[in-house]
């Protein structure tokens, strides 16, 4: 190779240099870039075209994002479980104020109730106690309404978060159909396209957050979107949309897919997932608990207070507006109208004799009467497994988040030991390049003094 | 394994979040001195604490019923009492009048005296505790004796039914009683028809009729002793339950405690151990923060 062939071979290795420290600085700048994978520079020696040639120096073929697609998927596969327990964990704990703490709660309410019967006994033709009764019997009533209520708004609440997942769904399966889009239409191994994939890859981890997405990788480098039974989100650079829809008494969203299908039973998992379990199972449980609840006392009160005398000796009404069935029961209860309006007509005697307390007495003595779950367990038993039920499902859901977080954190790191950057290796590489740079410097230098003692010879 | 550098941070990031979650957990333990903030912090114990606050609100249900059938018992063990005094009181007075011997103005004095017995015996009869004509069986708000336009008092107006008030879940104690059980029982004649027939009996200087009332106050004092018996008797397996619902009232606290509250000595060093752990989560995250080999390039 001639001496200038020599000095154009250097110059090619300056910039093949230069552009490595390019590089690290590209991945010092995104350090702290979510999706960011590391570049790594792709040089290659160009060999000698004669016998005569050591070569033609150094040639850069082209940056690398370094990936693992494996550990990604991994990534997209755990991240639903662990948010769908921290969407779960979030919302209960909202349930789990809502309802009380033991012993100043609708137990309590239970107690104040029939304490107010056991008072009676002790003073059967008390008008005080009469209407002690009746306010304590309004009081536990308005609880468990109350109660449904507190519930109803945490259904809401939970709702307005799913209207907040479903829009960041839309939102980022809209980005990634553009994704697609861009990256089908790159050309080569560019930095563009790597920057194109790095988002694309963010937004997918982003998306299986929110629900459990099925992601399969097409030739033009595009990624398509399903979920559930195989519905789409993505496909190619066509996106399709979530719909959530008000419907019901309480205005709660119904998803639908593009064909208006409901697809609400399809997201198992995810934020997403778990808010549509806390709101569609879970809180309707504890409201079907409280009914339970609510009915139990509602017939159980208004058995014993039909078969006693009021205080005119005429045969009892019942204590509560009867109700047909346990379903809304904790919502209707309330004190029956004819009996609200008149103390005289609580009863308190088993036989038509005003001053009788045996009523009142049974009615006191339901407290202790095994009336729930197949006459196994008191009102307050009852009680207690709700509560036992939203404490539990709480703590397990932060368990498992906390569990499911922890494999997250472990393939994340694993993906970072692949794809992030290390300040350390790139500082290395900055000195790497650096001294290359120099080197190749002083060869440049070397080999043009090398021409300018050439050219004097002749001169 | 390479790391880079926002795997360090996250793994310490997560750690600075998990401790200063448990440091912030055990603070408003120590500071509200409860264990249980929440059923999800232990379920188990939550379902414990609703059935120990119900299990106290019953003993509190029952300590206000016996506290409350106490004072009424107290009254009744009082009337019963002088029920009693005044039927000996009659006794001696109508014995007084027995034979030749009394003068007529004796007689008389005898027959006034008996008057008032009767009158005081009318007023135990006709108690009234709270509203409530404890002698009047459960028509508690009849009185129980009333006087005819001529002084004597007329029959029984209460029934024979009684009321009983729960002061446990399997024990209750009689609160209103049949005073006709005590003036009469099952003679013929209540106190007051045999005081009324003894004071004509006596002016008249009747003797076998005197001494058939004497024996029919005899009687009378023997069922107002039997009553005052049974009250006394009441009294002290109320006094009894007071204790055991004391006892039990103590034991249902503790066990709600435990549950509940917590132990301040233990809080405060899981407390101290959490901040520890906080700390040197925060210096490990400083530490290796700080190192980096562009620290060394000059």
């Amino acid at each position: 190779m001639s001496l200038f062939g020599t000095l154009t071979s250097a110059s090619r290795s300056l910039d093949a240099q230069r552009f490595g420290l390019d590089v690290v600085g590209q991945n010092i700048a995104n350090v702290n870039t979510a999706g960011y994978t590391r570049r790594t520079l792709d040089l290659a020696a160009i060999p000698p075209t004669t016998n005569l040639s050591a070569g033609g120096g150094v040639e850069v073929q082209g940056v690398r994002a370094i990936r693992d697609a494996l550990l990604e998927r991994r990534l997209w596969q755990e991240t639903p479980a662990q948010t769908m327990q921290s969407a779960i964990a979030n919302s209960l704990s909202v349930v789990e104020v809502a309802l009380g703490d033991a012993g100043s709660s609708i137990d309590q309410k239970l107690t104040a109730f029939f304490d107010s019967f056991a008072g009676l006994s002790e003073d059967p033709t008390s008008a005080t106690s009469r209407q002690e009764v009746l306010l304590q019997g309004q009081s536990l009533a308005s609880s468990f309404s109350d109660m449904v209520s507190r519930l109803n708004i945490a259904q809401r609440d939970v709702d307005t978060r799913i209207r907040g997942d479903v829009d960041q769904v839309n939102s980022l399966v809209a980005q990634i159909a553009g994704l697609n889009e861009s990256i089908g239409g790159a050309t080569g191994s560019g930095a563009n396209l790597q920057t194109l994939k790095d988002q694309q890859n963010e937004a997918v981890k982003a998306l299986s957050g929110l629900l459990n997405v099925h992601v399969i990788q097409r030739e033009d480098g595009g990624l398509d979107v399903t979920f559930g039974q195989g519905r789409p989100l993505v496909i190619g650079a066509s996106n399709f949309a979530v719909t959530a829809t008000p419907t019901g008494p309480l205005g709660l969203v119904t998803l639908t897919d593009a064909n208006g299908v409901d697809i609400g039973a399809e997201v198992t998992s995810g934020s997403l997932g778990g808010y549509l379990k806390t709101r569609d199972t879970t809180i309707p449980g504890y409201v079907s608990r409280l009914d339970d609840i609510a009915y139990a006392v509602v017939t159980q009160v208004n058995t014993v207070h039909q078969a006693g005398f009021d205080l005119n000796g005429t045969a009892g009404l019942p204590f509560f507006t009867p109700l047909g069935a346990a379903a809304g029961a904790a919502t209707a209860i309330s004190v029956n109208a004819a009996v609200a309006g008149d103390p005289n007509r609580v009863v308190a005697a088993g036989v038509a004799a005003a001053g009788d307390n045996q009523a009142a007495r049974q009615m006191a003595d339901l407290r202790d009467a095994r009336v729930m779950f197949g006459n196994t367990a008191t009102m307050h038993d009852a009680w207690g497994r709700l509560v036992y039920q939203a404490g539990s499902d709480t703590r397990y859901a932060r368990l498992e988040e906390r569990s499911r977080g922890e494999v997250v954190l472990q393939i994340e790191a694993l993906r970072d030991s692949v794809s992030g950057v290390s300040l350390d290796e790139e500082a290395a590489n900055m000195i790497k390049f650096q001294r290359a740079y120099e080197a190749n410097a002083r060869f440049f230098t070397t080999i043009d003094s090398a021409i300018e003692t050439l050219l004097n010879m002749v001169r | 394994m390479r790391i880079s550098f926002q795997s360090g941070f996250r793994h310490a990031l997560a750690d600075i979040e998990r401790t200063s979650e448990e440091l912030a957990r055990r603070q408003r333990e120590v500071s509200s001195g409860l264990r249980l903030q929440a059923p999800s912090d232990d379920p188990t114990a939550a379902v414990g604490a609703v059935s120990e606050n119900a299990a106290l609100g019953a003993i509190d249900r029952y300590q206000r019923a016996a506290d409350s059938v106490g004072s009424r018992l107290t009254v009744v063990d009082t009337v019963l009492g002088d029920i009693v005094e005044k039927l000996t009181q009659a006794q001696a007075v109508a014995t007084g009048g027995l034979g030749d011997t009394p003068s007529q103005a004796q007689r008389e004095a005898a027959a006034r005296e008996l008057a008032g017995i009767r009158d005081a015996l009318f007023g135990d009869f006709n108690t009234n505790f709270r509203g409530v004509f404890v002698f009047a069986g459960t028509s508690s708000t009849t009185q129980t004796y009333t006087k005819n336009p001529d002084g004597t008092v007329a029959a029984y107006q209460g029934n024979t039914s009684t009321i009983s008030v729960d002061i446990d879940r399997t024990s209750s104690v009689q609160i209103t009683f049949d005073g006709s059980s005590v003036a009469q029982g099952g003679e013929a004649r209540d106190v007051f028809a045999v005081i009324e027939a003894l004071r004509a009996d006596i002016l008249a200087g009747d003797t076998p009729a005197i001494e058939t009332g004497i024996a029919d106050l005899k009687k009378a004092f023997d069922r107002a002793v039997r009553a005052q018996t049974q009250v006394g008797t009441d009294q002290k397996a109320l006094e009894d339950q007071r204790l055991r619902l004391t006892d039990e009232k103590l034991g249902a606290t503790e066990r709600l405690s435990k549950l509940t509250e917590a132990n301040m000595a233990e809080a405060i060093s899981a407390m101290s151990r959490a901040e520890t752990g906080y700390k040197a989560a925060l210096g490990a995250t400083a530490t290796i923060t700080r190192v980096s080999l562009m620290d060394y390039l000059k």
